[in-house]
C-alpha cells in the first residue's frame, strides 16, 4: 500500500536519475556514434582517462577549489553567524538580506559577477581597489587569479547558507555552559573556543564533507565564468566533461568521465558514513 | 489506515493505467512523412539560428512553398545545434534539410548523418562559383552538402579615432600595430580616461574562437595548421617557422604593445562586438553580417571598412553556411528545396528579406550581386572582392575539425595567458595536432 503512493516519485526518479545513470555506465564501454550504431571498446575510454593530462588537470582544479570554497564559506558563514545570531528583529532582517545571495541563481549571479569582476581600471571591483590604492586586478582574465576569482563568488553565494546552519548550531548550545566558563574567568575567544566549538562539531564536520562532496560537481559558476579558461586554469571535472560530450563528439569518453566522478562521489560518501559511524560509537 | 478491498483495487487500477500511458507516451509514435525516400509530405528544415535570422529564412522558405506547394517545418536554435541534431540521430529522426556552419561537415560526415550530393541532381549548380563548392567537400573530394552562403572577414577600424589622431588608414600589418598601440594610448575618444584599446580579440576557447581569429594572421604568415599529402592524409605544422612567427605576432599585441580589451581571453564573438559597438575598441575582424548589426549602433558612420592588411600571403578567414542533405530524408523534395536556396531568387532575398540580418552574406550564384542587392553599397563590393582574392577556407573536411580547433584555441589561449614562449608552445601543440590527426585517421 504505502508502495502505491511512493510510485510516483519512484516513477520520476526511475526515468530521470536511475535509467540516465546506468544508461551512462553502459555507454562508457561504447564509441559512441549515435546514428551509425555503437561500438564496444571495452575498458578503452578508461584507459585514455587515466592518461589524459588535462583531465588530470581538472581533477586537481576541482579538488583544490571543492576545499576551497567549502573551507571559505564555512569559515566567513561561521563567522557571520556569531555576529548575526540572536534573536532580535533587527538581527532576523540582516540575516534575511545577506541570505540573499544564496536564493539568486546561480547564473545570473555569475554573469553579474562577470561584470563587476571587469579586469581593465574602470571595472566595478577594480574601481573600489582603486580607491584604497591597489591597481587595477585581472580576476578571471589571469590564469593565477582566475581560480581564486572563481572560489571567491562560490563563497560569497555559499557563505550565508552555512551561516543560517551554524546560527541554528549555536541556538542550540547550551546558555549555561557559557555562564559556567564566564564565572570561572574565561574571557570570549576562550569561550568560543572551549564551548562554542566543541558544541558545533557535528554540524561543522557534516557541513564541510557534505560541502566537499558536492563541490566535486561543480559547473554553472565555471562554465558561466570562465569556461575553463584563461589557459585552462579554472578546468574543473564536469565542465572538461561537457566540452568532450558536445565539442569533441566522444560520448562515450564523457561516459566514462562521469561514471569515475560517480564512483568516487559513492566511495566518499560511503567513507563519510563507516567513519561517522565509528566516531558516534 | 486501511482502505476498503474495492477502493484499493480502484488505486491498484488507475495506478496501473498512469504507468501504462507514461511508457506509451514515452515510446513516441512516428508522426506521418519522415523517412521513406520520395514520400511526399511537408519538408523538415532544422536551421541554426534564431531571431531576425529566423524571419529571413522564414521568407525564403515561404516564397519556396509559393513557387513548388511543399510545405516546410522549421526548427530553428542558436545553442547546441550540433548536440540537438545528435539526440535526432540517436532517434533516427532527423531532419530532411539542415543548414549550419560549413566548418560542421567532417563531423556530420564522420557521424553518418548525411548523404554524399550529386550537383547534377541539383538544378542549377551550375549557376554555383566553383570556390564556393571548397566548403562542400570533404577531405577525399566528395561532395557533401550544398553551399548556401559565404564571407570572408574585413578590418573595421573606427575612423573618427583615426581623424583625432591624425592617422591614416593602415595598409600594412606594421601600420596596424602602430594604430592599435596609438588607439591605446592616446586617448582616441577625448574624455580624458585611460579606457580605450587597441584591437578587439575573442579570445575565448568556447567555439574554438581564438584558434578562429588567429588563423587570419596564420595564413598572411605564410603558415598553416596542416599539410595535405594530396590524397586526403594531413601533417601537422603549427611549428613550422611561419606559424612560431604568426604565434609571436599574436603574442606581441598582447603582452608587449598590449593592445587588446580587458578580459579578451574570455570574450567570445557576442562580447567583442560590443566591445567594439560601445567604443571601448578601435579595431575588429570579423564578416561583412556586421555592417548592418553596427549600423543599428551609436557607431554607425564612424568605421571604415578595409581589406585586412596582407603578410607574405594573401589570406583571409572565410567561411560559411552549407545545406546538408541528412540521411533517411525525402530526396526529391529536399533537392527541389536545395536548387531553390541557390538560385537567385532566395539568393537575393537572404540578403535584402530583413535587413539587421544578410543569412546570405556573399551569395554563392554566380549571376547575383551582392553590390547590387545592397543598393550599390561599395562595402559589399569590397567584400566579395576581400572573399575573392584572399578568402581561405577553415579545414572543414576533417573528421572532426571541431576537436583540432578546440586544441588549437586552447593552447593558443594558454601561451597568451602566461605570455609563454611561442616556440615552445607551437611545437606542444603541433604534436597534440598530430596525435589528434592520428586518432580521426587521417594523418600522413
Amino acid at each position: 500500500m504505502p508502495w502505491l503512493f511512493l510510485a510516483p516519485a519512484l516513477l520520476f526518479l526511475a526515468v530521470f536519475r536511475f535509467w540516465p545513470t546506468g544508461w551512462g555506465v553502459y555507454l562508457s564501454f561504447f564509441h559512441v556514434r549515435p546514428y551509425l550504431g555503437n561500438q564496444w571498446i571495452g575498458f578503452a575510454n578508461y584507459t585514455k582517462a587515466f592518461g589524459d593530462p588535462a583531465l588530470l588537470s581538472a581533477v586537481w582544479h576541482t579538488v583544490f577549489d571543492a576545499l576551497a570554497s567549502v573551507l571559505g564559506s564555512a569559515f566567513l558563514g561561521f563567522c557571520l553567524a556569531l555576529l548575526l545570531e540572536g534573536p532580535a528583529r533587527h538581527l532576523r532582517l540582516l540575516r534575511t538580506a545577506v541570505f540573499l545571495p544564496v536564493v539568486v541563481a546561480m547564473v545570473a549571479a555569475a554573469e553579474l559577477w562577470n561584470e563587476l569582476l571587469f579586469p581593465g581600471q574602470t571595472g566595478a571591483v577594480n574601481t573600489l581597489l582603486g580607491d584604497i590604492g591597489i591597481g587595477p586586478q585581472q580576476f578571471l582574465s589571469s590564469p593565477h587569479q582566475a581560480l581564486a576569482s572563481v572560489i571567491g563568488v562560490q563563497i560569497w553565494k555559499a557563505a550565508p547558507y552555512d551561516m543560517i546552519i551554524f546560527v541554528a548550531g549555536l541556538a542550540g548550545v547550551d546558555r549555561e555552559l557559557y555562564e559556567a566558563a564566564a564565572i570561572d574567568g574565561a574571557g570570549a575567544l576562550q569561550r568560543l573556543k572551549y564551548v562554542t566549538l566543541p558544541a558545533l562539531r557535528p554540524v561543522t564536520t557534516i557541513v564541510l564533507t557534505l560541502g566537499v562532496i558536492r563541490g566535486l560537481r561543480v559547473f554553472t559558476e565555471i562554465y558561466v565564468l570562465t569556461d575553463g579558461g584563461p589557459g585552462g586554469s579554472t578546468q574543473t571535472v564536469v565542465p572538461y566533461d561537457y566540452m568532450q560530450a558536445t565539442t569533441n563528439n566522444d560520448v562515450g569518453y564523457a561516459a566514462a568521465v562521469s561514471t569515475m566522478l560517480l564512483v568516487v562521489t559513492v566511495l566518499l560518501t560511503l567513507a563519510l558514513r563507516w567513519w561517522r559511524a565509528r566516531v558516534e560509537d | 489506515m486501511a482502505f476498503p478491498r474495492r477502493s484499493r483495487i480502484r488505486i491498484a487500477v488507475l495506478a496501473a493505467i498512469g504507468i501504462a500511458a507514461t511508457a506509451l507516451t514515452g515510446c513516441g509514435g512516428d508522426s506521418g512523412g519522415s523517412g521513406a525516400n520520395g514520400a511526399t509530405g511537408p519538408l523538415s528544415v532544422w536551421v541554426r539560428g534564431s531571431g531576425d535570422s529566423m524571419t529571413a529564412y522564414q521568407a525564403i522558405f515561404n516564397a519556396f512553398t509559393a513557387q513548388t506547394g511543399i510545405k516546410v517545418n522549421v526548427y530553428s536554435t542558436l545553442t547546441d545545434f550540433e548536440t540537438k541534431l545528435s539526440a535526432a540521430a540517436s532517434a533516427h529522426k532527423l531532419p530532411d534539410v539542415a543548414i549550419d556552419d560549413a566548418a560542421q561537415l567532417g563531423n556530420f560526415e564522420t557521424q553518418g548523418i548525411i548523404q554524399q550530393i550529386d550537383p547534377g541532381t541539383i538544378s542549377g549548380s551550375d549557376q554555383l562559383e566553383t570556390t564556393s563548392w571548397n566548403e562542400a567537400r570533404d577531405s577525399a573530394g566528395d561532395d557533401y552538402a550544398v553551399p548556401f552562403s559565404v564571407q570572408a572577414n574585413l578590418l573595421f577600424i573606427r575612423k573618427d579615432w583615426l581623424a583625432k589622431l591624425h592617422l591614416p588608414v593602415p595598409t600594412t600589418w606594421a601600420q596596424v600595430v602602430q594604430d592599435a598601440v596609438a588607439f591605446t594610448q592616446d586617448d582616441p575618444d577625448g574624455d580624458g580616461k585611460a579606457d580605450t584599446y587597441g584591437m578587439d580579440v575573442p579570445g575565448s576557447t568556447s567555439r574554438g574562437y581564438i584558434s578562429w581569429w588567429w588563423s587570419t594572421l596564420l595564413w598572411q604568415a605564410g603558415g598553416d595548421y596542416v599539410k595535405s599529402d594530396g590524397s586526403g592524409k594531413y601533417t601537422a605544422t603549427l611549428d613550422s617557422p611561419a606559424a612560431v612567427s604568426a604565434a609571436s605576432e599574436f603574442e606581441q599585441l598582447a603582452c608587449t604593445d598590449k593592445v587588446m580589451q580587458p578580459g579578451y581571453l574570455n570574450d567570445d564573438t557576442t562580447a567583442a562586438n560590443k566591445a567594439f559597438e560601445t567604443g571601448v575598441v578601435g579595431m575588429y575582424l570579423t564578416g561583412p553580417y556586421a555592417y548592418a548589426t553596427f549600423d543599428a549602433t551609436a557607431i554607425k558612420g564612424k568605421y571604415v571598412v578595409v581589406a585586412p592588411p596582407l603578410g607574405p600571403t594573401a589570406a583571409t578567414l572565410a567561411e560559411g553556411t552549407d545545406m546538408y542533405l541528412m540521411a533517411g530524408a525525402k530526396t526529391d523534395e529536399a533537392e527541389k528545396l536545395l536548387s531553390f536556396m541557390i538560385s537567385a531568387k532566395a539568393q537575393n532575398l537572404g540578403m535584402t528579406a530583413v535587413p539587421t540580418a544578410t543569412v546570405v552574406r556573399l551569395p554563392v550564384n554566380k549571376t547575383v550581386s551582392a553590390t547590387a542587392a545592397h543598393d550599390n553599397d561599395p562595402r559589399w563590393t569590397l567584400a566579395q572582392q576581400v572573399y575573392q582574392t584572399e578568402g581561405h577556407f577553415e579545414y572543414d573536411s576533417m573528421p572532426n575539425w571541431t576537436a583540432l580547433r578546440q586544441q588549437a584555441s586552447n593552447s593558443i589561449n594558454t601561451m597568451m595567458a602566461n605570455c609563454s614562449n611561442p616556440s615552445t608552445a607551437m611545437a606542444g601543440l603541433n604534436s597534440s595536432f598530430q596525435s589528434l590527426l592520428q586518432q580521426q585517421g587521417v594523418a600522413g
